[in-house]
């Protein structure tokens, strides 16, 4: 495991110092990014007293909290607010306010995540050193299920060294010791005189004193909102309507623009047919190519620009031997299992000798999924004002502002635009999944706003460019073997992946150089199963190029090598002639935090009872999948109805989840609900078809997605825990597919390899049902 | 010139007559609220009440709404500013996730309300077929649920 997460802090410490373009521009944000990391000094600003680069106590009491992690769904802005709060020792309510900060400092950069370790627990050189490059940038991203990982210990000392910095202003004022002084509700006491000081009069003296080195925190048992749930602080908003997204953006005298992208990706235009016409459409200010690859149009108004679009009549070229099917992909996919020599990332024990010695007792299964993408409910937008003066400005629904930013600079080069200052906003994002922390619509949005210099222009993609013209999840194949032992567990776990690198699509967008593209660790996540008992076990994985682009998508390659591990430990369960549960049980018997989530789940769902038969003959079956994830551990159960027509219902979806130290566990419980409805889009409905290397699919109505009437019940339960905190935005739809594949196995006899298990059939308006395949497509 | 009424207050619009009455509300009246999501009455995103049936408005030419009255997600709350029992039930089950399909979901769920006091699951699932990819829909039937039992108790 080490070699995976020294291989991983390389990869994100190259992408961090690859982009030239950010290092370069690190002289100009300011105070913050010049203290130290580890300390940020305060410092008074009008009416607010900024005690560090997480807090800031205004004069009338109200507080704002700097999150520096994007808000998209899963409650973050929350939770780590909640972290200030406890600390703090003041009331989590309507005075909090929680802001994504628009200075690039050094202490919100995002090291711990980019190099796969806890602050808490960093150390030795190759800590410091990544924290120190990848706060001199600084990476601010916000991904891979680590936001409160990263930052819960340094919001936590951020609280209690502000705390500690109120104390000793209220000695100071008092004339007392700090050791007479306590903190309750947003005020220091003194107990003796009954005096009590609220912060929002201390914060000025508070802010020119040194912080602690290291400030007590407060111990578990004193806690009183950490693991409590409170509700969500961004969504009075959000009932209300509130414009807080990207797409909501309204600046004065802005231009809107809309998009048309080359259908293949990596072909060029060639020319526009009728330029002339689309920029004699009402209200049409420009018509552009933008980086050789696509053609916007600028308007006064996103209506105008769409409409004008519409009659856009572009020549494409350069598309050259990329002219591929689905099925030419999905053949190269399947030839990729066969290579003679796939990269070895893992193995332990001799697993050839192990499948040798036991011929007859060896099972082999091939499992593969097709591409997707994340479908992100607010469109991709950004908005770029760029000044005469050369400062730029930008406003997106990022999961980075340093790629918003990079994206920036990218768009003004090919405009030829050199850029001075450039401030990010990070808005609210309408679901990001993975897609958002890309720098390719900021860099358009820059490069339409650097040919109306003065002008913010906020580009916005029509859901069809977002479906058929975006980033991409791989296709990926997977081909599982293990030999039985005579107790029917397995002797040895034999993994291979073929999928197209995440790690080297991901960073050929960011890095002026290529990564190699063998050894993806991001392709093979879900394939090593540590917490399983296995004699032997090996990772291997294959590169599959094709010439589209992939992205981050949510839980990456847990999306597919789960499915592939726990579809097939369910097919080792049945060969071996034992129940799914106890044989997983069997192999967990030595990892007890895995064995806890698994029994809760099993528990939840009754698994001791028969499920309670169909409705007019429909067969019923349950399955169950386990996963270590991001630092947290989730098993769930999901039961199923298969109609004797093949229509297949997923009745309920039974949840149990460890993620170590809960912050906030009614957003902890919202993001396996999410995750399961995530995950079951992805286990029944969607597929991306390619014909002729364009994806045909283009909206809602030909990629379908779950809905409110195929919805299951859902019932969450978090294994309290206390180790520290783990993710919770990605294991939620890990084990979903594999529970659902196991379920229809257990319910009708037949086991489905290939993603989507069933195909969709339109019962009505906006109404779908899935179906089994015919049985020889299975 | 459309005139129709938005949220009790009459407006006159200068705009196309078959610009959607989405684009017209967001871009012409400053009404965000509705949200594009697809563009062609797919999501749901866009709904708003005219005349009280729930509609995507991103495929109603405004013309069409000429002399009608037009509730978006604004038009909720009381004069007040108090929630509607709607969109206290939602923040009552915290709902939302990223929240970019909520103003969508509250205009359904208010429609269906108001049509059928207190819906089955079945009749949920009936009339709600908007779109949330982050997967809220548990908690939507919930607060729908939530909100019908408050609605009835007066
Ligand atoms: S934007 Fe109108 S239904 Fe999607
Ligand atoms: S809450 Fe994000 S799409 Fe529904």
């Amino acid at each position: 495991m080490t070699r995976l997460l020294s291989r991983r802090s390389f990869l994100l410490t190259g992408a961090a110092l690859g982009g030239t373009a950010l290092v370069a521009a690190v002289g100009g944000v300011g105070y913050l990014a010049t203290v130290d990391v580890d300390g940020p000094d305060g410092y008074i600003d009008g009416d607010r007293a900024v005690l560090n680069a997480f807090l800031t106590i205004h004069d009338d009491g109200r507080v704002t909290i700097q999150v520096p992690r994007t808000e998209m769904g899963q409650g973050i802005h929350t939770g780590l607010a909640m972290v200030v709060a406890e600390e703090l020792d003041i009331p989590f309510d309507n005075r909090i306010t929680v802001e994504f900060p628009v200075e690039l400092a050094s202490a919100y950069a995002n090291w711990s995540g980019a190099m796969g370790m806890r602050p808490e627990e960093a150390q030795g050189l190759l800590a410091w050193a990544g924290q120190r490059a990848i706060s001199a940038i600084p990476l601010i991203a916000t991904g891979g299920s680590n936001s409160t990982m990263s930052l819960w210990h340094p919001m936590r000392v951020a609280g209690a060294a502000a705390r500690h910095m109120l104390v000793a202003a209220a000695a100071a004022r008092l004339g007392v010791s700090v050791a007479e002084l306590t903190t309750a509700e947003g005020a220091v006491r003194h107990a003796s005189t009954g005096r009590s000081l609220p912060y929002a009069e201390l914060a000025r003296d508070a802010a020119f004193l040194a912080p602690p080195d290291e400030p007590a925190l407060k111990p578990r048992d004193q806690w009183h909102l950490i693991g409590r749930a409170q509700p969500r602080v961004d969504l009075p908003a959000k009932v209300r309507g509130e414009p807080v997204f990207g797409a909501d953006v309204v600046l004065p005298d802005m231009l809107h623009a809309t998009i048309r992208q080359a259908p293949v990706f990596g072909a060029s235009v060639a020319r526009i047919r009728n330029e002339a016409e689309v920029r004699a459409e009402p209200g049409v200010v420009d018509v552009a190519v933008v980086d050789g690859r696509a053609v916007a149009v600028v308007a006064d108004s996103w209506w105008a620009a769409e409409t004008a679009a519409w009659r856009l009549d572009i020549e494409w070229t350069g598309a050259e031997g990329t002219a591929v099917s689905s099925a030419d992909l999905r053949n190269r996919v399947r030839a990729a299992l066969d290579v003679p020599e796939p990269y070895p990332t893992l193995e332990e024990g001799d697993v050839e000798a192990a499948i040798t010695a036991s011929p007859d007792r060896v099972l082999e299964a091939t499992y593969e999924v097709p591409f997707l993408t994340h479908a992100c409910m607010e469109p991709m937008n950004a908005t770029v004002l760029i000044r005469p003066d050369g400062t730029a400005e930008s406003w997106m629904p990022s999961q980075s502002p340093t790629f918003l930013r990079s994206g920036v600079m990218t768009g003004a080069e090919w405009a030829g635009v050199e850029l001075g200052e450039v401030t990010c906003h990070v808005t609210i994002n309408g679901g990001a999944f993975g897609r958002r922390s890309e720098p390719d619509v900021p860099a358009q949005a820059a490069f339409l706003a650097a040919r109306h210099p003065g002008r913010p222009v906020k580009l916005l993609w029509p859901r069809e460019e977002d479906i058929g013209r975006g980033m991409f999840r791989s296709a990926a194949a997977g081909r599982m073997r293990a030999a039985l032992g005579p107790d029917g567990l397995p002797l040895a776990f034999d993994a291979l992946v073929a999928a197209q690198s995440l790690t080297l699509s991901v960073a050929t967008r960011r890095l002026p150089f290529a990564p190699s593209p063998d050894g993806d660790f991001l392709s093979v996540e879900g394939l090593d199963k540590a917490h399983y008992a296995l004699p032997a076990r090996r990772v291997r994985s294959v590169h599959v190029p094709s010439h589209l682009p992939i992205a981050f998508w949510r839980s990456n390659g847990y999306s597919f090598g789960t499915f592939f591990t726990e579809s097939f430990v369910d097919e080792c369960a049945h060969a071996a002639g034992q129940d799914p549960l106890a044989y997983r049980r069997a192999l967990l018997r030595d990892s007890p935090r895995h064995l806890a989530v698994l029994d809760r789940v099993a528990a939840l769902a009754e698994w001791d009872r028969p499920l309670r038969p169909g409705t007019e003959g429909a067969a019923r079956g349950r399955g169950i999948a386990l996963e270590q994830c991001y630092e947290s551990v989730v098993a769930q159960v999901a039961e199923v109805s298969v109609a004797a027509d093949g229509a297949v219902r997923v009745d309920r979806v039974l949840c149990a989840v460890d993620v170590g130290t809960v912050v906030n566990p009614d957003a902890v419980a919202a993001q396996m609900e999410g995750g399961i409805v995530w995950g079951l889009t992805a286990a029944l409905m969607s597929t991306l078809t390619l014909e002729d290397g364009a994806v045909v699919e283009s909206n809602f109505h030909d990629y379908p997605v779950q809905r409110l009437h195929n919805a299951p019940e859902i019932q969450v339960e978090i294994v309290t825990s206390d180790l520290p905190p783990g993710g919770a935005g990605e294991p939620g739809n890990v084990p979903t597919a594999a529970a659902v594949a196991n379920a229809i196995f257990a319910g009708t006899g037949r086991r489905l390899r290939t993603l989507p298990l069933t195909q969709v059939e339109t019962i009505g308006e906006r109404r779908t049902r899935t179906v089994l395949p015919a049985a020889e497509e299975a | 010139m459309v005139a129709f009424l938005l949220n009790d207050t009459g407006v006159d619009v200068a705009a196309y007559e078959t610009k959607p009455l989405l684009w017209v509300l967001r871009e012409d009246l400053g009404v965000l609220g509705p949200k594009y999501g697809c563009g062609m009455a797919q999501c749901g995103a866009c709904r708003v009440l005219i005349d009280g049936e729930s509609t995507p408005s991103c495929i109603v030419p405004v013309g069409d709404v000429a002399g009608r009255e037009v509730v978006t997600v604004e038009g909720l709350p009381a004069a007040d500013g108090r929630l509607s029992v709607v969109q206290q039930a939602w923040l009552d089950e915290q709902v939302p996730q990223c929240g970019y399909c909520q103003p969508g979901f509250l205009i359904a769920a208010t429609a269906l309300l108001s049509q059928n006091p207190r819906p089955t699951d079945t009749e949920i699932d009936e009339a709600i077929t908007n779109i949330c990819r982050c997967g809220t829909y548990p908690r939507i039937r919930r607060a729908i649920h939530r909100a019908a039992a408050t609605l009835a108790q007066g």
